[in-house]
């Protein structure tokens, strides 16, 4: 019972935290039409500065959000400008670029080499402060860091969803979202929206480099682990929802967790795609989709 | 005279909006029947509505006597209802011929067929000399003509026009009258809304108006342009414009 | 000489190397990149009919090169199956499982299904890792298998590379024969018109996600005929050979740089990715370790931005020039 109960707690914590990385992919995603393969890699940049700033400022992991996250927020915003906006509008009248599918496959590569040329491959990890430290519940063993990270996504969450219901921004964000032409044509100047929302999703990938990093290895093709999980939650999920992000990586945190009780890891990473699978065939436009668009 | 379409209290509603709100229609074969109406009146959800795009909420739509309500777009086409696009939707990337052969094959399969039947609809659409153009490279009334072409090759008994002439100068808007009637005249029964007060009033035999998702009369064009309803709802400036 | 005569001279002489290539390249070597060369052109074809002319992106075709080469296999090896009947077996699998996932993700939106292939096809390398036995049928898991050694036809083995050359040769041809008559006739209009605009097409009596299914079919059918080929070629394989997202990136990637949804795009994208790829690897990794790769992301952002339908056009408007300079500047 209690290995039960433990399983689904370290599931919904870790799963919480993988549904952040997606809610970045979903959020771009939702309003962009495109898919951002150089998603994880995004995020292994996210590790790498949050290690860097607390190896050499020696500051709080979570202190280090305040360089972190802005510095993600520019990465995103001039990845789009400068890679991706070409493309979209060469395919301005297309409704979903695959195009950009291939483009942001190029920034994967190259961020993930350069990382590689530049750091070297081997697996990096730091002591912080709270790296290890844990609540007890009675029998329940709960992982601070991996609690903080929940408690992250809750307030990014909350605040991405007040950000898009009442700020100017977020209202110009959904409407770019709902019809390029239509808002351009009321005075949204759509790609700088892009830009935006692009910084945005990238930068959610900076508050989840820092909650990873006092208990996960950084090394350069760490994104690719995050990238496929990202991908089987958002479409598990429906592709453009935010809830769907959500409740999709506690979905696959928890089939981690779970299973880890019973077979080997790589079992479990089966099962995941097996739950995919089911769930594309019973509800193919994912638990929270729709067919058409939010 | 025989009804080809009949459209029995159809209704469509999106959430709580009733964008279509029990309309009812018989089109006769062989007829110009007019769909008109203010912006937002519901008139291309009713086009879906008969195409197949959208399924009704209530009510059927018959084609010589058979009940098509729900059928999918492609089978609609199969069964000789051809339809264009508001926003024209022409393959880019292709030329004029090949947008249209993929009307004819609608038809055939055979390609050589195909590519005879395509270019006799290019002849009357006059858009011949264009065959080789890719479809990006056409001008809006060409985009136009090709969006009835592609219609016409599939063949249809009955065509729906969206909004076909909008954008259009004057002297391009004879011309697609001309080529209605035209096709009007070898049995084609159409159906056609139409935003150009002159054009629909020159075209059609009968015009329904539509407000607010609702039927509000219908009638030759003489009785609507005369109807009090019809020009406090709709006509009104515009119709004044047009006949100056 | 004519610009036509010229160019169909050129076009003769072309097969005709093409053809004698192994008689004058005699080194096994060389004459393995060049199979595998002609390897990732017919991939590439293959993958082209649904991702190039269906207009959606599939990103796991690399599973239906594992299906081919597993099941040809296994025929082989446990029930003394030849391949070459393995090979169609294979075939007829991969289509209908690439059925069984085009079917509810070939109606939804591309990005649904560009994100489900790429998860079936690491669903299915994971399984394959993880998998010893099934059944009665060995796997080995990660370990991969081998095919005994027994040069004959039947088997599907030779001692020389030249008959593995020519049949891939062959196989390539035939690909692009079924390219060229399919989009002359109904399907490959039905495919352009339904992956450029779906509405349109289905006002027109396109059925976009049938035709969308048939090709994915076709392609899968095909694609699982380059595993088996892989397997008899290498008599040797394993899951991270034949299976994963590299390869099916590759493949899709060459499709996209080579021109998507054309005919020579895919021979062109291999004739110049792969030799790239290959040379960049060997000679810049041990320079520094993911230059190379660094490299191939670049040039893939240079294309789609500066090129994005391939690069095969402006080559075809090259050959055209050249054709005109040659045949003006002469008569």
């Amino acid at each position: 019972m209690d290995t039960i109960l433990q399983g689904i707690v370290n599931g919904t914590l870790i799963g919480s935290i993988y549904g952040l990385a997606a809610l970045g992919l979903t959020l771009i995603f939702g309003v962009i039409k495109v898919i951002n393969f150089a998603h994880g890699s995004c995020l292994m940049v996210g590790m790498y500065a949050a290690y860097w700033a607390v190896k050499l400022l020696g500051i709080h992991p979570y202190l280090a959000m305040v360089i972190v996250v802005p510095a993600l927020f520019f990465f995103g915003y001039l990845m789009q400008d400068i890679v991706i906006k070409p493309v979209l509008k060469a395919q301005s009248d297309v409704r979903e670029p695959t195009e950009v599918i291939i483009v942001t496959t190029g920034v994967w590569y190259i961020l993930d080499n350069v990382t590689l040329m530049i750091f070297g491959a081997e697996y990096r990890v730091i002591q912080t402060s709270i790296s290890g430290k844990i609540f007890e519940l009675g029998d329940l063993i709960i992982s601070k860091p991996k609690f903080y990270g929940f408690i992250a996504t809750i307030v990014v969450s909350l605040a991405l969803v007040w950000f898009l219901k009442y700020t100017k921004m977020g209202k110009s964000i959904r409407a770019a979202s709902l019809d390029r032409e239509a808002a351009s044509l009321m005075g949204i100047n759509q790609y700088r929206v892009y830009n935006i929302a692009f910084g945005i999703g990238t930068a959610i990938m900076g508050v989840v480099g820092c909650a990873l990093i006092p208990f996960y290895y950084v090394f350069p093709t760490v994104g690719v682990i995050f990238d496929v999980k990202c991908f089987i939650i958002v479409v598990l999920g429906g592709l453009g929802s935010i809830p769907g992000a959500l409740i999709g990586g506690v979905i696959v945190g928890l089939i981690e967790s779970m299973g880890a009780q019973f077979m080997t890891s790589t079992w479990t990473e089966l099962i995941v795609y097996v739950v995919f699978l089911a769930v594309l065939f019973v509800k193919p436009a994912g638990l929270f989709g729709s067919k058409l668009d939010w | 005279m025989a009804a080809i379409l009949e459209v029995k209290n159809v209704s469509k509603h999106f959430g709580g909006l009733k964008a279509v709100d029990q309309v009812s229609l018989t089109i006769n074969k062989g007829e110009i029947f007019g769909l008109i109406g203010p912006n937002g009146a519901g008139k291309s959800t009713l086009f879906n509505c008969v195409a197949g795009y959208y399924k009704p909420t209530m009510g059927d739509v018959f084609f010589k006597g058979e009940k098509i309500t729900g059928v999918k777009p492609w089978n609609i086409c199969k069964k000789k209802i051809g339809r264009t696009f508001q926003l024209v939707k022409p393959f880019k990337m292709k030329t004029v011929l090949y947008n249209t052969m993929v009307g004819a094959y609608a038809r055939s399969a055979k390609p050589a067929e195909v590519r005879d039947m395509a270019l006799a609809v290019l002849e009357e659409l006059r858009l011949a000399d264009e065959k080789d153009t890719l479809a990006k490279n056409l001008t809006i009334a060409d985009r136009k003509r090709l969006e009835i072409a592609r219609a016409m090759a599939t063949d249809p008994e009955l065509l729906l026009l969206d909004e076909c002439m909008a954008g259009l100068r004057p002297n391009e808007v004879d011309e697609i009258i001309e080529i209605l009637q035209g096709i009007r005249s070898r049995g084609v029964t159409i159906f056609v809304i139409e935003h150009i007060m002159r054009a629909i009033m020159a075209l059609s035999d009968r015009i329904a108006v539509l407000q607010f998702g609702e039927k509000i009369m219908e009638g030759t064009p003489k009785e609507v342009s005369q109807d009090d309803r019809v020009i406090k709802a709709y006509l009104g400036e515009s119709y004044v414009i047009a006949g100056n | 000489m004519t610009r036509d005569t010229l160019d169909r001279t050129l076009k003769i002489l072309a097969v005709l190397t093409v053809f004698t290539l192994p008689l004058w390249v005699t080194n096994p070597s060389y004459l393995q990149i060049l199979i595998l060369l002609f390897w990732y052109a017919y991939l590439t074809t293959s993958w082209n009919l649904v991702g190039g002319w269906a207009g959606v992106l599939p990103l796991g075709h690399s599973a239906y090169i594992g299906i081919g080469a597993y099941t040809s296999t296994i025929l082989a090896v446990n029930y003394g199956i030849s391949p070459w009947f393995g090979m169609i077996a294979g075939g007829v699998i991969a289509a209908i499982v690439g059925v069984i996932i085009g079917v509810p993700t070939l109606k939804l939106r591309g990005a649904y299904f560009a994100l489900s292939t790429m998860a079936f096809g690491e669903g299915l390398r994971v399984f394959v890792e993880n998998t010893d036995r099934l059944g009665s049928c060995v796997l080995n898991g990660p370990r991969g298998i081998c095919i005994p050694l027994s040069n004959s036809f039947w088997n599907f083995q030779f001692m020389d590379k030249a008959p593995y050359y020519y049949i891939i040769l062959i196989m390539l041809a035939i690909a692009l024969f079924i390219t060229w008559h399919m989009s002359r006739i109904r399907i490959g209009y039905y495919l352009n018109a339904g992956g450029e605009e779906p509405e349109a097409a289905q006002a027109l009596g396109v059925n976009v996600a049938k035709y969308k299914v048939i090709a994915m079919a076709i392609s899968c059918f095909m694609t699982a005929l380059a595993g088996t080929f892989y397997a008899q070629l290498a008599l040797y394989f394993y899951p991270k050979a034949i299976l994963g997202l590299d390869l099916s990136f590759e493949i899709a990637f060459i499709a996209l740089i080579g021109g998507r949804g054309t005919l020579a795009g895919p021979v062109l994208g291999a004739l110049i990715l792969r030799p790239v790829s290959e040379f960049s690897r060997i000679y810049l990794s041990s320079v520094l370790p993911g230059l190379h790769l660094v490299i191939y992301g670049l040039i893939l952002i240079l294309v789609m931005i500066f090129q994005p339908r391939g690069i095969q056009e402006p080559l075809t408007r090259f050959y055209k020039w050249f054709l005109d300079k040659v045949t003006v500047s002469r008569g």
